[in-house]
């Protein structure tokens, strides 16, 4: 029988990470239950120096940790067994067939030979690798070395895993491919995902719980369904012509509406949907050539993190 | 129909314990190396000097034997000296001690520091295995990731070169040691000869360990192959011309070469020079010709140093296990 995987797969308390003056994590409260978390944040954010501190890739100046239940600083290599984690850089032995490495990775993991070298295959053909499973791991294309990356990261059967920018440097195609193989893990395997990356589009498509990182700091955690439905009812409308019109008509109304630089009228309306929008413009008699339904909570903070992180420290 | 079932299944096993994964770290490690073919050709001309011992020790407890055929080639070549030949092989068979210990003391002190720069050759060319092809290729946060902590990681590796300098060196002197005295005309030769063999084994245990420490800090200095290797060979090459230097100025200078102090490890473990003293007190014959022998000048090499080489060792060790701890963190 599996063992009973945690609720909580993630529980930090004061994270902090320093390196020198620079602060990577700022002592961070995270708690992740089970599931597919999207670990969001612009580059620099912390999202792989918070991996690295769970995985203790590196130690974390002061806070404490905790994977599946265990302590990471006493229960280290107990957990990393439980565990798999999909660095950003390319990582491979050197010389070492793709089947072959992905056994000794499933071996170094406590597998029998003979198991690990079944699982290596199963999970070679899990994600898609064909005849180059023979071929030196050294000759592969970036989008091999990630399907193959993602295969000695589960070949041990974890509970819970971890990938850092699995989708870099493959092709659309490729990306669909590699989010569609991580959406299954979760969805019809049951194995916890964090999926750690700087695309929205990567986090949106396969997570439905979001912690987004700027500057070393939690901006938001909620799931993707909470963060999708606060909308703050505004719009972006963009008409031909009459833009000052629109726009007083809108204020007329009592709602916020401002003249952009590139001519759109951006307005807060407050309301659920754009129908009052929209019959405002009709009574004025301008037809929208467009009408933008305001980002969602996700987005905005999204671009709230981007700015933090642009922004001076 | 699906020809194969492509789809994700769960693992319901035992996990194997620590020391199995340790030993997969040693085993994928000596796979690499023996890929080499250098590797491969020093593996054999190792073993290709242990049939040499054989025979040498063979023939040397053939003198023990009143009628065994080179007593009597001997003989033959010259009918005065049969009486000699007989005579010599009836007192060393009354001396086992020497006939048999001292000698064979001798003969392994010669063989074992021999074999010595085959060991040093092993772990240049088993260097880039160790840990710089780990660190050039992020290999290093592979393992960190597993279930595998830093310590497992490093006696993987120093089984590599372990298992490696057990095949150039221990392998070969245990085995001639072995198979030499069960060729040998009685079975007390084990007995009388346990010495040579608790020797040869101390020194193999010092000899392994330290250069097993001292090319996993080697290779942990650098991501580069050709860096690593050359910086080990300069280390060895570069501390040997401190040898003489040190002969005529400064001893301690002598010390700078690791080379030379598992030489005077050797000189210390085995006593050579006890063993010769030994020898020209107890044996006429052979007193004289070792006073003449001992009138050449020494090589530093062979010259006892005031200084005892364990301090140098330890310093090596040291500054190697530093270098190998700060270089294989993760990050």
């Amino acid at each position: 029988m599996l063992p009973r995987v945690p609720d909580v797969v993630i529980e930090t308390q004061g994270l902090l990470k320093r390196f020198g003056r620079f602060v990577a994590l700022d002592r961070l409260d995270l708690r992740a239950e089970r599931g597919a978390i999207g670990l969001l944040g612009p580059n620099g954010a912390g999202k792989s120096t918070l991996l690295k501190c769970l995985l203790q890739l590196m130690p974390a100046t002061a806070g404490s940790a905790r994977l599946l239940g265990r302590d990471i600083g006493r229960e280290g290599r107990e957990i990393r067994k439980r565990i798999g984690y999909t660095p950003e850089q390319d990582c491979h032995i050197p010389g070492m067939v793709g089947c072959e490495y992905v056994t000794y990775c499933a071996r170094l993991c406590g597998l029998p030979f003979q198991t690990a070298r079944q699982r290596a295959h199963e999970m070679l053909d899990f994600v898609g690798m064909g005849q180059e499973r023979y071929r030196r791991v050294d000759t592969y294309s970036t989008g091999m070395k990630q399907r193959l990356k993602l295969a000695q990261a589960i070949v041990h059967d974890p509970e819970l895993v971890f990938l850092d920018e699995p989708t870099n440097g493959l092709d659309p195609r490729g990306q669909a491919q590699m989010l569609e193989l991580v959406r299954g893990l979760w969805q019809d395997h049951g194995i916890t995902v964090v999926l750690s990356s700087h695309l929205l589009h990567d986090v949106e498509r396969i997570c439905d719980h979001i912690i987004l990182l700027a500057r070393g700091r939690v901006l938001v955690q909620d799931s993707l369904a909470n963060l999708k439905a606060r909308r703050r009812g505004a719009a972006e409308v963009v008409v031909a012509h009459r833009q000052a019109d629109v726009q007083q008509a809108f204020n007329a109304r009592g709602w916020r509406g401002e003249l952009l630089t590139n001519g759109h009228i951006r307005v807060e309306h407050g309301a659920a949907n754009l129908t009052p929008v929209l019959a405002c413009l009709r009574d004025l008699g301008v037809p929208p050539l467009e009408v933008i339904p305001s980002p969602n909570a996700l987005e905005e903070m999204f671009v709230q993190a981007l700015e933090t992180t642009r922004g001076p420290a | 129909m699906a020809l194969r079932d492509i789809s994700y299944r769960h693992w319901q096993g035992r996990h194997e314990g620590i020391w199995h994964r340790r030993r997969v770290i040693v085993e994928a490690g000596l796979q690499a190396c023996l890929q080499n073919r250098w590797m491969r050709y020093l593996v054999s001309f190792c073993w290709l000097t242990t049939l040499v011992q054989v025979s040498v020790l063979f023939a040397v407890g053939q003198f023990l034997v009143a009628d065994s055929i080179i007593v009597q080639w001997a003989a033959h070549l010259n009918p005065q000296l049969q009486t000699f030949v007989r005579g010599f092989t009836a007192w060393l068979d009354q001396h086992p001690e020497i006939s048999v210990g001292t000698v064979q003391n001798l003969l392994f002190y010669r063989y074992a520091t021999l074999l010595m720069p085959t060991a040093l050759l092993t772990v240049a060319l088993a260097i880039p295995h160790l840990v710089s092809r780990d660190l050039s290729s992020n290999a290093i946060v592979i393992y960190a990731s597993k279930a595998v902590t830093r310590l497992d990681y490093a006696i993987g590796k120093a089984g590599v070169a372990l298992g490696l300098l057990s095949l150039t060196w221990l392998g070969p002197v245990a085995t001639a040691w072995f198979v030499g005295n069960l060729l040998a005309p009685d079975w007390s030769f084990f007995w009388h000869s346990r010495h040579a063999l608790g020797h040869s084994l101390a020194l193999g245990i010092v000899l392994m360990l330290f250069l097993t420490v001292l090319g996993l800090g080697v290779s942990a200095v650098s991501p580069r192959e050709k860096a690593t290797v050359g910086l080990f060979v300069a280390l060895w090459l570069v501390g040997n011309a401190f040898v003489p230097l040190g002969a005529l100025s400064q001893p301690w200078l002598k010390h700078l070469s690791f080379q030379y102090n598992l030489s005077q490890a050797a000189l210390a473990i085995f006593q050579p020079d006890r063993d010769l003293a030994t020898a020209r007190d107890q044996v006429p014959v052979l007193g004289d010709m070792l006073r003449r022998s001992r009138r050449r000048p020494d090589s530093p090499w062979l010259e006892r140093s005031p200084q005892k080489p364990w301090p140098a060792l330890i310093a090596f060790a040291a500054v190697a296990t530093t270098i190998f701890q700060r270089r294989t963190r993760p990050e």
